[in-house]
């Protein structure tokens, strides 16, 4: 590897995880929307800041079109508060206005702005290494590197600082307001460090990335984990890992480094979302056949309790008369036999003590309505689960 | 007797959108009672509450807590949110969500340690939910995650509690053993707020009771105030309950 490429490396990790802290609280909140609203939106801020300052990377650049961030919020926050129209249609108005007035401005001023449409969206991370910052006359590295390395650091200091109050906001609005805790500050301050983050790496990796970078990570982070501070670590990895591997698959494919990484965010989200342990859709669909199969269990059982004569309970007869399928009998039938609820005697099927014991049980949950009980009381029954 | 007021609401009216959803609410709660606050759904008792704690900006009135306003009196004030307003799938456990409560004490920016871990231990254990400390709240059931909202508020050592519908969803079981909770607290001289839907058992578990539907209709002693007549005006249909002696 040579330099360049470590840098690039670098400086795409390091926007992962500037991204991945903000991007989880927003996933939490049910906000992802609102980052693809301030990547498009902050571009008429860039560009006007750019007209004052002359220089892309000037700090107050950044701040200026932070705030053009921020103030999409408020936009977003006012429409949606008419009651006229629901939260994602009031995205849908304000970010397309404040991007085409961006595009806009850049097309009249083509000249003097060093920025075009598709280096807004992708970014040129490719190019971030050879814009070099110096520091009386000493090359210190590339820009970018250094602006997401600050915003990075105040980032993190903001988590570390209030990470119990953004936890508390973000979970229970209305406890931490009553605890004195201004939620509406706290939103705003998590908007902000949101806009500030995408301004800064705007301009190396694109609208588009820095999107993908805030959302994919914390959502596949969220299918796996119910602890937030672990939710946080695995979203920073994934973010990292997508723009290493993802730079990789540039390098290899000869394509956009941007395009890859987002590509790599999108497939490992679907794999996790595929194959996660408990909120994956296999996993889902697996413990529904499951939940299925023990509902059919426990139908079965409930019948052979109601029953004494032994016409009901005829092997044969059960088929029919509960109306099942001949596999889905069997599977209900082996599923009791193997966790020694009945047993078959010529044909005729009874209750073993351990099948009576669960199915009074379970029938007095059902009375008292707290059929949530019978989850837990399958652990201490049942050997073989459906 | 000449008891200090807890709480006092003057011409309080509360609005979403310009539209008034409470009008002009005149209210004196005293210390030590455990009162019951009743009225339809939509009649704004979740209104009321969330204006009284600051959650809510009213757009005329005040409110004092022990003759202070709210801001300053925070501490002396814990609150069981209705449990719909959470996102239960939030990634925490039993144990972390009580923890909040001790938040507001620990102020901006300090973190909770060892002492505070111990007391949201502690009210885990009243409410009888120490097994499932380490679960996460959506694998808790209903009645489980109202304990633990009322564990949250437990470990908050206020003077006030209000409660927005504690008894939602929860079996008989649980009902007891959160009155019980309840009637202890009042025993310790705290003064309860509970909104409260089942009209029958108002005489049974509070001494106080509020009837309210966009305007306060009346506030009293539940052997004065809980008859018909207020009943009928809350309610607007012809009520009857009986009242068991
Ligand atoms: N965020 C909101 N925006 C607009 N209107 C609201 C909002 N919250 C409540 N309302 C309205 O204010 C009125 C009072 O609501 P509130 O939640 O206080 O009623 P409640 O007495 O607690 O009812 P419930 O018994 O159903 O909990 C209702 O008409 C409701 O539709
Ligand atoms: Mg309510």
């Amino acid at each position: 590897m040579n330099n360049a490429q470590i840098e690039i490396q670098l400086i795409a990790s390091l926007v992962a995880v500037a991204c991945a802290i903000p991007g989880t609280f927003l996933v939490l909140r049910k906000m992802a929307m609102i980052s693809d609203a301030i990547s498009h939106s902050i571009l008429p801020g860039l560009v006007i800041g750019f007209f004052i300052t002359q220089d892309l990377n000037s700090p107050f650049l950044i701040l200026l079109a932070a705030l053009t961030g921020v103030i999409t919020v408020v936009l977003v926050e006012r429409i949606q508060k008419t009651g006229l129209v629901k939260e994602d249609t009031a995205i849908g108005l304000v970010f397309p206005a404040l991007f085409s007035i961006g595009v806009i401005l850049i097309a009249k001023n083509a000249n003097d702005v060093h920025l075009d449409v598709d280096a807004v969206l992708l970014g040129e991370l490719a190019f971030a290494p050879f814009d070099r910052l110096m520091i009386a006359g000493a090359d210190v590295g590339p820009k970018s590197l250094w602006i997401i390395g600050t915003i990075l650091s105040m980032t993190i200091g903001l988590l570390i600082a209030f990470f119990k109050e953004l936890k508390i906001s973000t979970f229970d609005a209305g406890l931490a307001a009553s605890l004195g805790f201004s939620p509406a500050l706290i939103h705003y301050g998590l908007m902000t460090v949101a806009s500030v983050t995408t301004v800064g790496a705007f301009d190396a990796v694109g609208a588009i990335l820095v999107v993908a970078l805030m959302i994919a990570p914390a959502a596949s982070a969220y299918l796996l984990t119910t602890n937030l501070k672990k939710m946080l670590g695995l979203a920073i990895s994934f973010g990292v890992f997508s723009a290493i591997s993802g730079y990789w698959l540039a390098h290899w494919l000869d394509a956009s480094i941007a395009g890859s990484i987002t590509t790599m965010l999108g497939l490992l989200f679907l794999i996790i979302y595929l194959f996660a342990p408990s909120k994956g859709l296999i996993a889902v669909m697996y413990r529904e056949k499951q939940q299925r199969t023990e509902v059919s269990l426990l139908t079965f059982l409930l019948h052979l309790k109601n029953h004494s004569e032994t016409r009901e309970r005829h092997v044969n007869h059960l088929q029919e008369h509960i109306n099942w399928q001949k596999v889905r009998a069997k599977t209900v039938l082996d599923l009791a036999l193997k966790n020694n609820m009945i047993i078959i005697d010529n044909n005729i099927v009874s209750l073993t003590q351990k099948g009576d014991e669960f199915t009074s049980k379970a029938i007095n949950y059902i009375i008292t309505n707290e059929d949530a009980q019978i989850e837990d009381m399958k652990d201490d029954f049942f050997l073989f689960r459906g | 007797m000449d008891k200090k007021i807890a709480v006092q609401v003057d011409d309080l009216t509360v609005a979403y959108n310009y539209k008034p959803v409470l009008w002009d609410i005149d209210l004196e709660i005293p210390e030590g009672v455990l009162m019951a606050i009743v009225g339809p759904n939509g009649a704004g008792k979740s209104t009321l509450i969330k204006a009284i704690l600051g959650i809510l900006k009213p757009i005329a009135g005040s409110v004092s807590i022990y003759g202070k306003p709210y801001d300053q009196q925070r501490k002396l004030v814990a609150y069981v949110p209705q449990k719909g307003s959470v996102d239960w799938d939030f990634p925490t456990t039993a144990l972390d969500v009580v923890m909040m409560g001790t938040y507001g004490s620990l102020g901006w920016i300090k973190r909770p340690g060892q002492k505070e871990k111990k007391a949201a231990l502690e009210a885990l254990e009243k409410v009888g939910m120490l097994p499932f400390k380490g679960r996460q709240i959506s694998q808790l059931s209903g009645g489980q995650q109202q304990r633990i909202f009322l564990a949250r508020a437990l470990v908050q050592d206020a003077s006030i509690y209000f409660m927005d519908e504690p008894f939602q969803g929860v079996d008989a079981t649980t009902e007891i053993a959160i009155i019980n909770i309840l009637k202890e607290l009042r025993k310790a001289g705290k003064t309860v707020i509970v909104v409260h839907h089942d009209l029958q058992t108002v005489p049974e578990y509070f001494d106080w009771v509020t009837f309210l539907n966009v305007k306060k209709i009346a506030t009293g002693p539940v052997k004065d105030i809980f008859n018909d007549d207020n009943l009928t005006k809350t309610y607007g249909i012809n009520y009857k309950v009986s009242i068991q002696e």
